[in-house]
């Protein structure tokens, strides 16, 4: 049971080999046999961490921790481990066909979880840029699956900025490395207070933020997410959204908090980043007319609300007793079910209407009832109605910061924005039954289906959840507040009222903003200026 | 003095690719850029006196083998990277017929 | 416009100069631990006399099992992107034009044993002297390309070759794994720890042997990909 880390790596590999090299397509099926062992194993896992806990350091090679690779495990990674397995099995449910061109799908997609699973894991830096730079090679390949022209530009661009940014890190690691002659996070995280006032450390430091910073599409490196999560099919962009953006958030975590201890005090400047981010996300948001950017413009906006909630951790151990913290990683949790969630509806949507406007879309509620109900689902979690998962890690965040009077402001703006949004995505529900050949299938409805109960059971059941595995005692008696309610049927109303008076009718702002995307060259030279400004705020 | 010159080459590819119009050439400037890292890691470790890290006899005093054997691995990922990378460019001119960055920018 | 290339060289300059700053200071903190624990401990734990040999089959050997698999993904997905699909408008193919000179083919002839034998002799040799399967494994697939430069239209059966390399990256993983059923870890020599080193050797012999194997494969695989252009 102590090489049950490994066993997680490895499983989903082996089964993308065996599903490749077996001529059969039947042979399909034993990815749901990988996906049932790998939930056994991780439930046993869990069971037997939380039993013993000091038994959370494999050594390869049995070599001293110094020099050697070695995998880690704590709350925080089995509560992405978990995460992941319950996000691939729903993909593949989603996916799943018996014919030889899902072969290769397959292929990528369960070789990417396995790597996936060893990024969470891994406790040595120069193996998490391994990893790293082959999620970027797997979700490129899966992004220009569909060959379409756009496809290719698209996961060009993600490449190559995805590349620079990792160079970047791995410029940070060496430094670090020379300073203080390990690669191991655990030794350099008791070693960090002896060498943390060098500059060459401080430099280090920089480095690695700003690569972090591109890999989590936070303000202004976010412009690759918004294309790659467009044009990829729509299981693709659900697994981007929900997962790999969180690979990054994951790194900074580990890099930030854990490792350095936050020795330098960017708390508040992550906050403000993540608040900036979120606000650009919204409103451009609020001016896209294409189905998919508009959910892809809200990861961004979402993303930064994590960010919001995340800069309030101290050392790892209190992202499960500060509020804001766990709120943030809560939120992070929830916005990976219900942002793809929206995706796999919007994709079997886009399937049977044929087209991307939001404005051409209607009907939707008349002709495909099961989608319309589970998108109803996904819209009210991700604007925070009550007895949904959104609300839940909403009013965490907002709790953490109810001091002070212009972060909430600037929260509100961010949830009104994120409300008045999915009014306008909500169009696509009215409206009379189409005459369109609408083929059911059963088990893409039972995956979104899968989503839809998690999020209902999280909004409904936290405080059991939580009380049982992290043994948090927040907000019992959260929902016997009637002022949830009025307050979120306020700002409901509000939301319509601004849609219909000031986005619906396009005013100049939306369209400039709608046609002006930032060009590849342009994102290089805000990469070196963000490295300046990221260096000035460490240096000084 | 050579870390300073190997962060200037990583430098200029950073330059590189923020200025190139073609794809091709991006893809490249990506190239210099590991190039200028693999460069920048090796300098940082040599010193004078030291002898590769090949034991011939015992207690010789031999350079730092790790960041050779680090980036044996990163050469390998860039030349991936690059190799990829120029498949879709060619994949892109077989389907639009233009290699340039701007001809990409136009969203309907 | 000049005047954006000339900000973007005061950026650069900055970032430069935020280097050297913290460059000034380099060696007064170097930390040489890491290094005299290799120096005395290095060919007597693993039996290699190639330290970096021993670093990356012995000590992180992690690491290069997810190198091969890079390799392994990457020829994957350059042959299903190759593929043609239904809308290639500009595509005329060089080669059809590209006649090899007849003086490339009689020096081809002369090098391509001799650069065959110096790859298979890098490969063999990397526990004591410079090189190893990586290394060699790049020589031997410049060593098979050249077939490909003396005849442009050779035939070959992509189908083979990445069925090949998946076997060879499941019997990596699998000798990797028989440590632990030897020393009781994983991923490490299965040999026992206080054996000989001509003993030791034996594992890093046939470790070098596939992954030298693994990455002439892949290179070559990549480069037909690229001659094919989809056909």
């Amino acid at each position: 049971m102590i090489y049950a880390p490994v066993l997680f790596v490895f499983i989903p590999i082996i089964i993308a080999i065996a599903v490749f090299l077996i001529k059969s397509p039947k042979a399909h099926y034993l990815v749901f046999l990988s996906q049932a062992a790998l939930i056994v194993l991780f439930v046993l896992y869990a069971l037997f961490l939380s039993a013993n806990p000091d038994q959370n350091i494999i050594v390869f090679g049995g070599w001293d921790a110094r020099f050697a690779i070695s995998f880690y495990n704590d709350w925080l990674s089995l509560v992405f481990i978990g995460l992941t397995i319950f996000m691939w099995t729903v993909i593949l449910l989603y996916t799943f066909k018996i014919n030889y061109a899902q072969k290769k799908l397959f292929f990528f997609l369960m070789f990417l979880e396995g790597v996936f699973l060893g990024l969470i894991q891994t406790n040595d830096l120069f193996n998490m840029f391994v990893f790293l730079e082959l999620t970027t090679v797997l979700v490129t390949i899966l992004i220009v699956y569909r060959k379409g022209g756009e496809a290719f530009k698209a996961g060009l661009q993600y490449m190559l900025l995805n590349t620079v940014a990792a160079m970047f890190f791995l410029i940070g690691i060496i430094l670090l490395y020379y300073v203080y002659g390990t690669i191991n996070i655990r030794v350099i995280a008791s070693e960090i207070a002896l060498y943390s006032d060098y500059n060459i450390v401080k430099f280090a430091y920089v480095l690695m933020i700003t690569g972090l910073c591109v890999k989590a599409a936070l303000f202004p490196l976010f412009t690759w997410l918004p294309r790659a999560h467009g044009v990829a099919q729509a299981s693709i962009s659900a697994l981007l959204s929900g997962l790999i953006v969180k690979a990054a958030l994951y790194i900074f975590l580990r890099v930030n908090f854990d490792m350095f201890s936050n020795a330098y005090s960017m708390s508040e400047m992550f906050f403000w980043l993540g608040a900036i981010s979120a606000l650009v996300g919204v409103v451009i948001a609020m001016s896209q007319k294409d189905l998919k950017q508009i959910l892809a413009y809200h990861t961004v906006s979402q993303v930064g609300i994590i960010m919001m909630g995340l800069a309030a951790t101290g050392p790892i151990e209190t992202l499960f007793t500060n509020p804001a913290a766990f709120g943030g990683l809560l939120h992070a949790v929830n916005h990976a079910v219900f942002k793809s969630l929206l995706f796999l509806a919007a994709g079997s949507i886009i399937r049977v209407y044929q087209t991307k406007k939001v404005y051409e879309i209607r009907g939707v509620f008349k002709t495909m009832p099961w989608t319309a109900i589970v998108l109803i689902v996904a819209m009210l979690s991700i604007t925070g109605a009550p007895f949904f998962n959104g609300f839940i890690s909403k009013s965490l965040i907002k709790y953490g910061f109810k001091q002070d009077a212009l972060k909430m402001i600037v929260f509100t703006i961010v949830n009104l924005g994120t409300m008045i949004s999915f009014v306008k995505f909500s169009q696509i529900l009215f409206g009379p039954k189409q005459k369109l050949i609408v083929d059911r299938q059963y088990k893409q409805h039972f995956a979104m289906s899968l989503l839809a109960i998690a999020s209902l059971v999280i909004g409904l059941a936290y405080y059991p959840i939580f009380k049982s595995l992290f043994a948090l005692t927040w907000g019992g008696a959260l929902y016997l507040d009637y002022l949830i309610y009025i307050e979120y049927i306020g700002y409901m109303a509000l939301a319509v009222l601004i849609f219909h008076f000031v986005v619906k009718r396009d005013y100049l702002p939306f369209r400039l903003l709608r046609g002006s995307p930032i060009s590849f060259l342009t994102a290089n030279s805000i990469f070196v200026f963000s490295m300046i400004v990221i260096g000035l705020f460490v240096f000084l | 003095m050579n870390p300073i010159l190997s962060f200037v080459v990583i430098l200029i590819g950073i330059y590189g690719l923020a200025v190139s119009t073609n794809i091709i050439k991006s893809v490249f400037c990506v190239t210099i850029i590991e190039a200028g890292l693999i460069l920048l890691f090796l300098n940082l470790g040599q010193y004078e006196g030291g002898l590769i890290p090949i034991m011939e006899a015992l207690g010789i005093e031999i350079v730092d083998p790790i960041p050779q054997a680090l980036m044996i691995t990163t050469i390998v990922i860039g030349s991936t990277i690059t190799s990829l990378a120029l498949m879709i460019s060619i994949k892109i001119f077989h389907i639009t017929g233009s290699i340039e960055w701007k001809d990409f920018l136009k969203r309907k | 416009m000049p005047l954006t290339k000339y900000i973007l060289i005061i950026l650069l300059g900055l970032v430069l100069a935020m280097f050297i700053v913290s460059f000034a200071d380099y060696q007064e903190i170097y930390n040489n631990i890491s290094r005299l624990f290799y120096e005395t401990n290095g060919f007597l734990d693993t039996g290699s006399r190639n330290i970096v040999t021993a670093i990356y089959l012995d000590y992180r050997l992690f690491d290069s099992l997810f190198e091969a698999g890079i390799l392994l993904v990457a020829v994957s997905g350059i042959n299903w992107i190759s593929q043609h699909g239904a809308e290639q408008e500009n595509a005329h193919f060089m080669l059809d034009k590209f006649k090899t000179p007849e003086l490339f083919i009689t020096f081809s002839r002369l090098v391509y044993p001799i650069m065959l034998l110096f790859g298979i002799y890098i490969v063999l040799n990397g526990h004591n002297s410079p090189g190893g399967g990586f290394q060699g494994g790049a020589v031997i697939a410049s060593a098979l390309l050249i077939l490909f430069y003396i005849d442009l239209k050779k035939s070959t059966n992509m189908r083979v070759i990445m069925t090949i390399e998946k076997w060879l990256f499941v019997s990596l993983v699998s000798i990797s794994a028989i440590s632990l059923l030897t020393r009781g870890v994983l991923f490490t020599n299965f040999i026992p720890l206080d054996a000989d080193a001509d003993l030791k050797s034996i594992y890093l012999i046939a470790l070098n042997i596939i992954i030298g194997a693994k990455v002439a494969l892949g290179l070559t695989a990549v480069f037909i990909a690229f001659l094919k252009e989809g056909r």
